[in-house]
């Protein structure tokens, strides 16, 4: 806006720009991240997706020209050379792998950065000197080919649409032409009111098999209600067949040419090499040169032939390095596993009934022996199919970090937000459903939390508030905890919130624990008006639910006028288990055996009574007993002399559930369950168990939780 | 009161060009097009004196909609303002090509816009 003066408005403007540009570079690093990951999976001829190349680019597009609005050069200029780069790479001159390339997301990175010192005059100013030599690195890196120049006289379109294609989808058209893709145009008249859904319905249908190059409108023979579109398309399947495949009402295909055979150095598109390939007009008969094969539309098995020989079909038959699979494509192969398993336990049952009878207990020792192997490498194929889904935090951690940039500018707060533990590795599944209960928790922090800096600095504080993410592992769980050096929790105000909502009894003494505990009651809210920036999303009793049905808990601890910590405990996958199976009276259940630490048979005088709790001395250490009959109000059985204590661990949290008898492990591969049973708390879902039927699996996370907190009550 | 039609993709981008156009001496009503798709419909429901418009958009391009502006009888009248990123010198040829009316490159001074559209919501047009 240089030379305007138009002040006012940059001011009000440059907020939005900050918020938009930091969308776009989002999207960026999410694309950029795609766009490699692609690469690394595809041949070295094959290639990336277009469109993705092309969002890429109009993503530093727009950034550089909305930073020239505002003046904000550094973040302008550099954003003009990610734009050169990106531009050349969609426009064919650049290749994926140069060095400029792998530059892309140090760049973005770097914009990042420059973006959050945006109104800083110093910041500013050292901004355009990191900026200025990232972008010599890029210069130099920069290594273009030529421009395209070639028309294209010898295709039947309409001059109208080749003149409105841009730069780049000229490029496309060539890269096509380059590629042997069958080129067509297709032609629809849509209603006016609906033009869009149902363009983009022909659209994705022609994504699935092709790309399209341009769209070009043009109005409808009754102009008031109807308009034409105008795609023009390029496949690897036969115009014919693609006619075949879309069939819509009010659309023509027609083929606009009949695809060369590929060049087969496409590194090297040297002119002449271009030139006598050049493609062939539909009306005019195939070129009879010995590098052309016959041409499409005489047989269909030239089209495959044709079509074999292209770099891209060849390139599908060979994919080497990294795949990119369909996470539920994951869940139905972690089914089958589950189904082999349970067959594989009915095999054993089976094995050891024969060997039990006489007559055929050499079969029946055989048939275990088997079995045992069976075992170890369905182990082996359970573990590699669950080793497939594990991603590593570090993802959701980027996330968070650039939500709270976000925050930190509307709020206008210094808070700094550091990680450790980013490479811990958890189900795929679960890291997806984290994302939301992490993100309130931390919007919690950055708005209620962490007070405004005066406040900050009157109590002694650093200026700038701290939030600190750290995840690790522990056995077969993951605890995420969040912290910061806020103002801490008020045990008397949420005690006093609690009262007036009539949450709590004002005689019930409660224990600070269990005061905070209240937060998590659903629709607990200690400010009287919603935030801006936690009343969207979940609230602390979403937060819990989230976390319980992934079986994990959460748990806060904080500090009054020193800061609050969250800890999200969860297991490290959803899928198979090793099972405790437990009886109780005539019930089957089973327990998830990474949460079981022992089994201990004791004899009835061995536990503690007092105000009405059961306590166990374990090895010096009192362990609160609760019994799983009580739990689920099953009617209770004589109670044996010797029972069963399975101690299990969650977190740092330790419960004995005492239980009739013990009835070995099993495998078993959780589902949930439907109708009113789903509802009831400490049951995680239902499991089949080889020969045994179905069997209810325990929610351990809810049964320690209810029964620690209980004990704090008493 | 004349109306105009704003297209742009980017929200601040369409923001700066509609505080420009805002403080032109005779008042005008300003009407914002996120797309090339949402100016396909807002074209047949309200009579536009100009067309602002960019090029680099994400579903049809700003070249696409200056062609079916200028192909239907209906708004080929209708004065359009391509304001699009430098660099893209060949799109320029193809715009002013195609039949824009005006050409400005961002960053654009929004003097210079508000100059090219006095002129162009002055002219005289045909179709009243």
């Amino acid at each position: 806006m240089s030379g305007s003066g138009n002040a006012s408005l940059e001011g009000k403007a440059l907020r939005e720009f900050v918020s938009e540009a930091e969308e776009i570079l989002d999207q960026l690093l999410t694309d950029l991240a795609d766009l490699f990951d692609q690469r690394s999976s595809l041949d070295s001829d094959a290639e990336v997706d277009p469109d993705l190349v092309n969002r890429v680019f109009r993503s530093a597009h727009s950034l550089k020209g909305l930073a020239g609005m505002f003046g904000l050069d550094a973040i302008g200029d550099l954003a003009h050379h990610l734009e050169d780069v990106l531009d050349g790479l969609r426009l064919g001159r650049i290749e994926m792998d140069s060095p400029a390339v792998s530059l892309l997301e140090s760049v973005v990175l770097l914009l990042v950065s420059l973006l959050e010192g945006v109104g800083d005059p110093d910041r500013e100013a050292a901004a355009r000197e990191t900026a200025s030599a990232k972008i010599e690195e890029l210069r130099s890196a920069l290594q273009e080919a030529p421009a395209e120049e070639e028309g294209f006289s010898n295709l039947s379109i309409d001059p109208q649409l080749l003149r409105a294609l841009t730069e780049y989808e000229e490029h496309r058209l060539r890269e096509s032409i380059r590629r042997g893709r069958h080129l067509s145009l297709v032609d629809s008249v849509f209603e006016m009111v609906s033009f869009e859904e149902g363009l983009a319905e022909l659209s994705a249908a022609i994504r699935e098999v092709g790309e399209v190059v341009s769209t070009l409108p043009s109005p409808g023979d009754s102009p008031e209600r109807q308009i034409r579109f105008s795609l023009l398309v390029a496949t690897q399947i036969s115009v014919d067949q693609l006619r075949t495949r879309l069939e819509l009402p009010n659309t023509t295909v027609q083929s606009v040419l009949v695809p060369a055979e590929p060049q087969d150095t496409p590194e090297d598109p040297s002119p002449s090499e271009q030139a006598t390939q050049a493609p062939v007009p539909p009306e005019t008969d195939p070129l009879p040169s010995a590098e052309t094969p016959p041409s499409s539309g005489e047989s269909d098995g030239a089209v495959a032939e044709g079509e074999a020989k292209s770099p891209d079909i060849a390139s599908l038959r060979s994919i080497s390095g990294t795949v990119r699979v369909d996470i539920a494509k994951l869940d139905e192969l972690m089914n089958l596993v589950g189904e082999l398993v349970i067959q594989r336990a009915a095999i054993e049952e089976i094995a050891s009934k024969l060997a039990r009878e006489a007559l055929t207990t050499h079969i029946g020792q055989e048939l275990t022996k088997a079995n045992r192997l069976l075992d170890r490498k369905l182990k082996e194929l359970q573990a590699g199919v669950l080793e497939v889904r594990m991603v590593p935090l570090r993802q959701v951690f980027e996330k968070l970090s650039r939500v709270v940039r976000r925050l930190r500018r509307d709020l206008d707060k210094d808070v700094a937000l550091e990680f450790s533990g980013a490479d811990t590795e958890l189900d795929k599944l679960i890291v997806e459903q984290l994302v939301d209960p992490l993100m309130h928790i931390v919007r919690n922090a950055v708005d209620h939390a962490i007070e405004p800096e005066e406040e900050r600095a009157t109590c002694g504080k650093p200026r700038q508030g701290m939030i600190h993410i750290e995840a690790s592992q522990r056995g077969n769980y993951v605890l995420v905890e969040v912290r910061d050096d806020g103002r801490g929790l008020d045990p008397t105000l949420i005690r006093a919130r609690a009262e007036e909502m009539d949450l709590v009894d004002p005689s019930e003494v409660l224990s600070e624990k269990e005061i905070f505990d209240l937060l998590f009651l659903p629709g607990f809210s200690t400010r009287s008006e919603v935030s801006e920036t936690s009343g969207r999303g979940v609230g602390m009793d979403v937060v819990r639910s989230n976390l319980t049905s992934l079986g994990g808990i959460v748990e806060l601890r904080s500090d009054l006028g020193r800061g609050t910590a969250v800890t999200l405990t969860l297991p490290i996958t959803l899928a198979i288990i090793r099972a405790l199976v437990v009886v109780v009276g005539d019930h089957r259940y089973a327990i998830p055996l990474n949460s079981v630490l022992e089994t201990l048979l004791i004899a009835d005088g061995e536990i503690q009574r007092s105000e009405g709790r059961e306590i166990l001395n374990l090895r010096g250490q009192p362990l609160l007993l609760r019994r799983l009959s009580e739990e689920l109000e099953i009617e209770e059985t004589e109670r044996p002399q010797k029972q069963y204590v399975v101690v299990l661990g969650l977190g740092d949290l330790r419960l004995g559930l005492v239980v009739d008898r013990i009835a070995g492990q099993q495998d078993a591969v959780i589902k949930p369950i439907r109708g009113p049973i789903q509802q009831i708390r400490g049951i995680a879902g239902a499991t089949e168990l080889g020969d045994q039927g179905a069997v209810l699996v325990l929610d351990i996370a809810s049964l320690v939780e209810d029964a620690v907190r209980r004990k704090e009550c008493a | 009161m004349q109306r105009i039609l704003i297209v742009e993709d980017s929200a601040t981008m369409r923001a700066l060009l509609t505080s420009s156009l805002e403080v032109l001496e005779t008042p005008v009503k300003i009407t914002e097009a996120e797309s090339g798709f949402e100016a396909l419909r807002l074209l047949p429901r309200h009579a536009f004196d100009l067309i602002v418009t960019d090029i680099n958009m994400p579903d049809i391009n700003g070249l696409e909609l200056l062609s079916f502006v200028k192909s239907d009888a209906r708004y080929r009248e209708i004065p359009l303002v391509v304001v699009s990123t430098e660099g893209s010198e060949r799109d320029r040829d193809k715009g002013l090509g195609l039949g824009a009316d005006s050409y400005l490159v961002k960053p654009f001074d929004p003097e210079a816009l508000r100059e090219v559209a006095r002129d162009l919501l002055a002219r005289p047009r045909q179709d009243g």
